[in-house]
């Protein structure tokens, strides 16, 4: 066990090194990149000059400054030349960029004049990933290996569920994105679990959790017309905003129903395992002992998801004195429907995750019967 | 009747049926929860230190989380102990990664929405990204900390005189599995939460490397990566905390 153990630190301390490699490389990495060139602030002092202090209508404070950059491009047509250039920024940096002594950035240059387009943050992405990568190694082990191969999968079948809404120009989306749904719940849970009976039996509760939950959801809102559902406050709306709406809650149930049905089912398996004489009532009575623990934490998971990503926004709004109730309605109401909807879920699935177990217990015992 | 609230009765109602007492309570703490944040929201908007601010809704969230979501105490307990521990250590990660990335503030459509806005509130951004990235990942957190106490202790339950070793074994085995599907909680919350933007990268036919440097998807990007990490650290700390507390029981009961 301990061989085991030190072998798994070797392997995430080699794992953290080629990371930081790869952030290094990352870091100086120039030509990759086709539309933007890569450039470096020369300066080791940035000068940044006061040029306004200002007050808006609604008595907010805050000042425009100005950063004289000296750049030297590293790619492209302009490679090795250099150029000076200006920042205007505000130091609550909400719209506007401050930028730092010795950073890279890209620019984009248009006729010999440069204009800076974001900082180079990449890297810090590659950084991350090792940090979270050794970490998982180190903690679980062998194990990792799957849980990454799983998460690769998801974001690839995500990109092409994404390509594939674009083709179709958003019509069928509920369609599609319950096809994405069954799709990656399998996926997922065969990385993580094998194909057995444990595997099936969650992918059931899954299914079952998130269309019956969905259904139910979309029933109530139908009958309800749908009033006060501000779908055109939605951001980035590239398509139809109510199809975005109920692709984004399809999505967003998945991963918290699946999360709750593999604890439900994988506590009760390890629970027949330490214990085989259980009956069936002790085992549905542990069954919603663990789903009433597990509910609530659970959901307000999403909630803090779905809502702390609207931060930013409803911050402004209060702080330019909007009501409250204006502020809801125009950045959170959308966010609170999507973490309503998930919570019926969460909920729904400690009936569907406790019965798929029974299923498999049942199963269990008759095999058991079988060998005696 | 507006849908919001005929969902929310349906969810009281359902929370009722299958949680008995401890689903109501859940449905107040995530009640509560959500108030939270909108205050938390409002208090910043008056300008209030955000450091400030931050270190005091961390444990009144984990609260609200843990101790009104769980009826057990000794899982409440336990959760909360390794949970608190590692929300400080996340962190501190949160504000070296936020301050590396720079990724604070409005993404590209930010002319578009924030006509009639302020665009110079007075507020540091940057601390603001920081709360968000903070209070995103602390759900998970929480969540993973309650799932592997009231794992160990169901099997403490149903076998009382299960060795620390067997149990620590035990508890890599559940912490295995929570994980994996941690994962999917926050990964395909953020994917639910973020199609739009998604679209619109592709549909304006960013590329890739405009993608992984732009602002909104490096933010996106990193949440999940804390919340992973905090996770992670959570299923070592935990077990560790159960089974020294349940070893200082087991000597109490050996004295009486």
């Amino acid at each position: 066990m301990k061989a085991k153990n030190k072998k798994r630190y070797i392997i995430a301390l080699i794992v953290a090194v080629i990371g930081l490699v790869l952030t290094a490389c990352t870091y100086f990495a120039t030509n990759i990149y086709s539309r933007d060139d890569v450039a470096v602030i020369t300066d080791n002092v940035i000068k940044d000059r006061l040029i306004e202090k200002d007050k808006d209508v609604y008595n907010n404070v805050d000042q425009t400054r100005e950063q004289t950059l000296h750049l030297k491009v590293l790619s492209g047509k302009y490679k090795g030349r250099t150029f000076t250039t200006k920042n205007v920024y505000y130091p609550s940096q909400m719209v506007s960029q401050k930028y730092r002594a010795r950073q890279r950035i890209f620019v984009n240059i248009k006729k010999g004049d440069p204009a800076i387009v974001n900082p180079k943050r990449d890297w810090v992405l590659v950084l991350a990933l090792t940090v979270t990568i050794a970490l998982m190694i180190a903690i679980v082990g062998r194990h990792s290996f799957a849980l990454i191969i799983s998460m690769a999968l998801s974001w690839l079948i995500f990109y092409l569920v994404i390509v594939l809404d674009v083709h179709m120009n958003g019509a069928h989306i509920i369609l599609l994105f319950s096809l994405a749904d069954i799709i990656f719940s399998f996926f997922g849970l065969l990385i993580d679990q094998g194909f057995n009976k444990k595997m099936l039996a969650t992918w059931l509760a899954t299914l079952l959790g998130v269309f019956i939950s969905f259904g139910l959801c979309y029933l109530v809102m139908q009958l309800t017309g749908e009033s006060e559902m501000k779908y055109e406050t939605g951001d980035y709306a590239t398509q139809d905003p109510r199809g975005i709406f109920l692709a984004q809650t399809l999505l967003g149930i998945l991963g918290a129903v699946m999360d709750e049905s593999t604890d439900i089912i994988s506590s009760l398996y390890e629970l027949v395992q330490t214990r085989k004489d259980i009956t069936v009532n002790q085992l549905i009575k542990s069954g919603r002992t663990m789903g009433q623990e597990i509910m609530g934490p659970l959901i307000n998971v999403l909630v803090l998801i779905f809502i702390s990503g609207a931060l930013p926004m409803t911050i402004i709004y209060l702080r330019d004195n909007n009501s409250l109730g204006s502020a809801f309605g125009f950045t959170l109401s959308l966010g609170a429907t999507q973490s309503v909807i998930s919570a019926i879920g969460i909920v729904l699935t400690v009936i569907f995750a406790t019965g798929c177990s029974l299923l498999f217990l049942k199963n269990k015992k008759w095999k058991w019967g079988k060998k005696e | 009747m507006s849908t919001l609230t005929a969902l929310i009765i349906v969810l009281a109602i359902l929370m009722t049926i299958v949680g008995g007492e401890t689903g109501i309570r859940s449905f107040f703490s995530v009640l509560i929860n959500t108030m939270l944040l909108i205050l938390v929201a409002i208090l910043i908007s008056w300008g209030i230190s955000i450091p400030i601010l931050i270190l005091i809704f961390i444990p009144l969230k984990l609260v609200t989380i843990i101790f009104l979501g769980t009826h057990d105490y000794t899982v409440a307990k336990n959760s909360f102990y390794a949970a608190f521990l590692v929300c400080l250590i996340v962190s501190v990660l949160i504000l070296g990664c936020q301050w590396l990335a720079q990724a604070a503030g409005m993404g590209p459509e930010a002319g578009e929405v924030l006509v009639g806005l302020s665009q110079m509130p007075g507020l540091s951004y940057p601390m603001i990204a920081v709360a968000v990235a903070i209070f995103s990942s602390l759900g998970a957190i929480a969540e993973a900390a309650v799932a592997m106490s009231s794992g160990l202790l169901e099997i403490k339950k149903h076998n009382p005189n299960i060795s620390r070793m067997n149990l620590i074994a035990s508890g890599n085995r559940i912490g295995r599995d929570v994980l994996g599907t941690a994962m999917n909680t926050i990964l395909f919350g953020m994917f639910g939460s973020f199609l739009s933007l998604f679209l619109w990268y592709f549909r304006l036919n960013y590329s890739m490397g405009e993608v992984l440097n732009e602002k909104l998807f490096v933010n996106e990007a990193l949440i999940i990566m804390y919340s992973l990490i905090g996770v992670l650290l959570t299923v070592p700390l935990s077990t560790i905390f159960l089974s020294r507390g349940m070893n200082k029981n087991e000597v109490k009961d050996g004295s009486k």
